[in-house]
C-alpha cells in the first residue's frame, strides 16, 4: 500500500510538472502543443544521450553507447556511494541542462509555423514530435533505441528506499515550477500572453510580434517540461525512447489541463491528481480487472478508450474544468499604504 | 540484353511499382482529409486511425468470412464511412454547436482516435486469441495476384484512385447536390442563406473522407506491414501532403499526395542507396522536412504559393 502510495506521488510531480508546462503554452498562450512529448523526449535524452557521452568522454570508455553507459553507470554509481555531494551535483547538472535543452528544442520545434494559425501549430508539432519519437525509437546508437541507455542512479549512496527519496524530489521540483508559473501567469508577460490567446488581432495591433512571443513562451514551457522527462529517466534509471509516446505525453497531460481547469495553475493540480491515482489504481489492480469481466485482450486498450471517453465526456459537459479560471488578481500600490488586493 | 541491365530494369520497376502504390494510398488519404477540413474547417488527427480501423475490419473479413480483401472494398467502404458520420454527429456537430473552438474540435478528433486505437489494440488481441494468427502485425502480400510479374496491388490502387475522381467529378460538377456541396465549402454562410442544407453536405463529406480512409485502409497491408499503432505514424504523410498542396484546396491534397508519396519511397531509397539499409526506418523524415519548407517558405501550398510567386515575378 504504502509503495503505491509512493508511486501516485511520484507520478503527481512528474505528470503536474508537464501538465504545467502545458498549461503556460496552452492554458495561457492558447498555442495548441500537440508535440509536448518531444520536449519531455529531449528532457530524458539529455540524462541519458547527452550527459552520459560526456562522461564517457572524460573516464575514456570504449564500445558502442549501450555498453559504455553500462560500464559509466557502475563507475558513477560506486562514486555517488562514496560521495553523496557528488550525486546531488550530478542531480542538478541533469535537471539544469535538460531545462536548457528543452528550451532550445521547444523555440526550434515552434519556428516553422510559429506565424501561421493555430490548426497549422497544432499539426507541425504533432508531426515533428512523432517523427522524433520514431527515429529516437529505431536508432540505436543515438540513444540506444528500444534496447535503452542505463543511467547512473543519483541517490545511489542511500540503501533504504529510492522511491521515497524521488517522491520527495518530484514534490520539491512541482513546489518550485508553481510557484514560477504562477508568478508567470500574474506578471505582464503572462497577461499578454492571455491577450494573445483572446485575440491575437489586439495584440498585433499594440505592437507586440506574435512570433516572438509564441517562441518564447514555447522555450519557456517545454523547458519545464524536459525537466519532468529527465526526472522520469533518473527515476527508472535508464532511457528508453518507447517510453514517451504521444498518449502518454501529449494526450494525458491535455486530459488533465482540460479536467482541472485550463488556465489556471491550481486547477491542473487538482487535476493531476484525480487523473494519476485512476491510472495507478487501473495499473496496480489490471490483473483483477481482466479475470473479472474476463477481457480478451491487454488492459491498455481499455485504459485508451476510458481516458479518450474522459476527454469528450470534460469537453461536452464541463468545458471550463473542475475549477474555473479566475480573473489575474493585480496589487496596487497606494500612496503611502503598502500593496492593497484589487478584486477585479 | 546483359543480365546487369535486366537487373536494374527489374529492381527500378519494382520501385517504381511500390511508389506509384503508396503515393495513390496518400493521396487517397489526403483527400479525405481534406474534404473534411474544407467543410468543417477541422483538420482531422484520427484519419490515420480510421484508415487503420479499415484494415483491421479487412483482416476480420479474410479470417472469419474467407472474404478476399479487394473482394470485401465495398463493405470496408461503407462501414468506415458510417464509423466517420458517427463521429462527426455524435462528437463534432454537437461542439460545433456549443460554440467550441478550433483547438477543442482537434483535441476532441485526438480523443476520438485514441479511443479508435483503444477499440482496433483490443480487436487484435482478440482476433489473436480466437483464430491464434497473427493480428497484431499482419500483411496481406501473399493474398496478391499477379500479372507478368506486376502485383496486383498496383492495378487495384491506381483503378480506384481513378475511379474515385471521376466519381467525385461527376458529383461535384454534375449533379444538383454537387453544386450545393461546392457552394457550402465556399461559403457556408452565403449557401445557408440560398436555401442548401450546409448540415447535410458536412455529414456527407464525414462519411466520404471516411470512406475514403476505409478503403486506402483495406489496400495498405498489401503494401506494408500494419500494427494497431500505423495510424498515428502515417499521419505525418497524410497531413503533410495536405498541407504541401495546399490544406483548401481538393485537386492539392491530390498533387500533394503524390508529391508526398513518390519523394517519401523514391528520396529514402536513394539515401538508403548512399547511408545502408537502415535509413528506410526513417522515411517518416522526408514528408516531415518537406512540410517544414512549405510551411516556411509557401505555408498556402504549393500550388496556391507558386501562382503568388509568378505573380511576383512577372509584375
Amino acid at each position: 500500500m504504502d509503495q503505491i502510495l509512493l508511486n501516485i506521488v511520484f507520478w503527481f510531480g512528474i505528470y503536474a510538472i508537464v501538465s504545467i508546462s502545458l498549461n503556460i503554452e496552452y492554458g495561457l498562450a492558447g498555442i495548441p502543443n500537440f508535440g509536448r512529448a518531444l520536449a519531455v523526449l529531449f528532457g530524458a535524452f539529455t540524462v541519458g544521450g547527452i550527459v552520459n557521452r560526456f562522461f564517457i568522454a572524460i573516464y575514456g570508455i570504449e564500445g558502442e553507447i549501450i555498453d559504455s553507459s553500462a560500464v559509466l553507470k557502475t563507475i558513477l554509481n560506486q562514486k555517488i556511494a562514496e560521495d553523496p555531494s557528488f550525486g546531488i551535483l550530478l542531480l542538478l547538472l541533469y535537471i539544469s541542462l535538460a531545462a536548457a535543452v528543452g528550451a532550445i528544442i521547444g523555440a526550434l520545434a515552434i519556428l516553422p509555423s510559429a506565424r501561421l494559425s493555430r490548426d497549422y501549430l497544432a499539426i507541425t508539432l504533432l508531426a515533428i514530435s512523432e517523427v522524433f519519437f520514431m527515429v529516437f525509437n529505431y536508432n540505436t546508437t543515438l540513444g540506444g533505441g528500444y534496447y535503452g541507455i542505463s543511467v547512473p542512479d543519483v541517490f545511489a549512496f542511500y540503501s533504504g528506499n529510492r522511491q521515497l527519496l524521488f517522491a520527495i524530489l518530484s514534490l520539491l521540483i512541482l513546489v518550485l515550477i508553481y510557484i514560477l508559473a504562477e508568478r508567470l501567469s500574474n506578471s505582464p508577460f503572462g497577461r499578454l500572453l492571455r491577450a494573445m490567446r483572446e485575440d491575437e488581432d489586439v495584440v498585433k495591433a499594440f505592437g507586440r510580434n506574435l512570433m516572438i512571443l509564441r517562441i518564447k513562451t514555447s522555450a519557456i514551457a517545454s523547458s519545464i517540461a524536459a525537466i519532468s522527462g529527465a526526472l522520469f529517466s533518473l527515476f527508472t534509471a535508464n532511457f528508453i525512447a518507447s517510453n514517451f509516446t504521444r498518449v502518454e505525453w501529449t494526450f494525458y497531460p491535455f486530459l488533465i489541463l482540460l479536467l482541472g481547469g485550463s488556465g489556471n495553475n491550481k486547477g491542473v493540480l487538482l487535476g493531476t491528481l484525480v487523473f494519476v491515482t485512476v491510472k495507478q489504481l487501473l495499473t496496480v489492480y489490471k490483473h483483477e480487472i481482466v479475470e473479472f469481466f474476463m477481457i480478451p485482450f491487454q488492459t491498455v486498450w481499455i485504459e485508451y478508450i476510458a481516458f479518450g471517453s474522459l476527454m469528450l465526456f470534460v469537453l461536452f459537459y464541463r468545458p471550463e474544468g473542475l475549477i474555473k479560471e479566475r480573473p489575474v488578481i493585480t496589487r496596487r500600490v497606494k500612496y503611502g499604504k503598502g500593496p492593497v488586493v484589487n478584486p477585479k | 540484353m546483359p543480365k546487369f541491365l535486366r537487373l536494374i530494369i527489374a529492381k527500378s520497376v519494382m520501385l517504381l511499382e511500390g511508389a506509384i502504390v503508396y503515393s495513390n494510398l496518400i493521396a487517397l488519404l489526403s483527400l479525405g482529409l481534406t474534404i473534411t477540413y474544407i467543410t468543417t474547417s477541422v483538420p482531422n488527427f484520427a484519419h490515420g486511425t480510421i484508415a487503420v480501423f479499415g484494415s483491421y475490419l479487412a483482416l476480420i473479413f479474410l479470417y472469419f468470412l474467407n472474404i478476399h480483401p479487394y473482394i470485401a472494398i465495398p463493405i470496408v467502404f461503407l462501414l468506415c464511412g458510417l464509423v466517420g458520420t458517427l463521429c462527426y454527429s455524435l462528437v463534432l456537430r454537437p461542439l460545433i454547436k456549443r460554440g467550441a473552438s478550433v483547438v477543442i474540435l482537434m483535441i476532441a478528433t485526438l480523443a476520438l482516435d485514441l479511443i479508435l486505437l483503444g477499440f482496433i489494440g483490443s480487436l487484435s488481441d482478440t482476433i489473436e486469441r480466437i483464430t491464434s494468427k497473427s493480428a497484431k502485425k499482419f500483411i496481406f502480400a501473399i493474398y496478391d495476384f499477379e500479372i507478368s510479374g506486376i502485383s496486383g496491388i498496383l492495378f487495384v490502387s491506381t483503378a480506384s484512385m481513378i475511379s474515385i475522381l471521376v466519381i467525385l467529378w461527376l458529383l461535384l460538377f454534375k449533379t444538383k447536390f454537387g453544386i450545393a456541396l461546392r457552394a457550402s465549402m465556399e461559403n457556408p454562410a452565403l449557401a445557408e442563406v440560398m436555401g442548401i442544407d450546409v448540415e447535410k453536405t458536412r455529414i456527407f463529406s464525414w462519411f466520404l473522407s471516411s470512406s475514403l480512409a476505409g478503403l486506402a485502409g483495406t489496400l495498405l497491408p498489401f503494401k506494408q506491414e500494419i500494427v494497431p499503432l500505423t495510424g498515428s505514424l502515417i499521419i505525418v504523410s497524410i497531413f503533410s501532403a495536405s498541407i504541401v498542396g495546399g490544406l483548401a484546396s481538393i485537386a492539392g491534397a491530390i498533387f500533394g499526395g503524390y508529391l508526398i508519396g513518390m519523394s517519401e519511397s523514391l528520396a529514402t531509397y536513394g539515401l538508403s542507396m548512399i547511408f545502408g539499409p537502415e535509413i528506410l526506418l526513417y522515411s517518416k523524415v522526408i514528408p516531415l522536412t518537406a512540410l517544414i519548407i512549405v510551411l516556411l517558405l509557401m505555408p498556402q501550398g504549393i500550388v496556391e504559393g507558386l501562382r503568388k510567386w509568378i505573380k511576383f515575378f512577372s509584375t
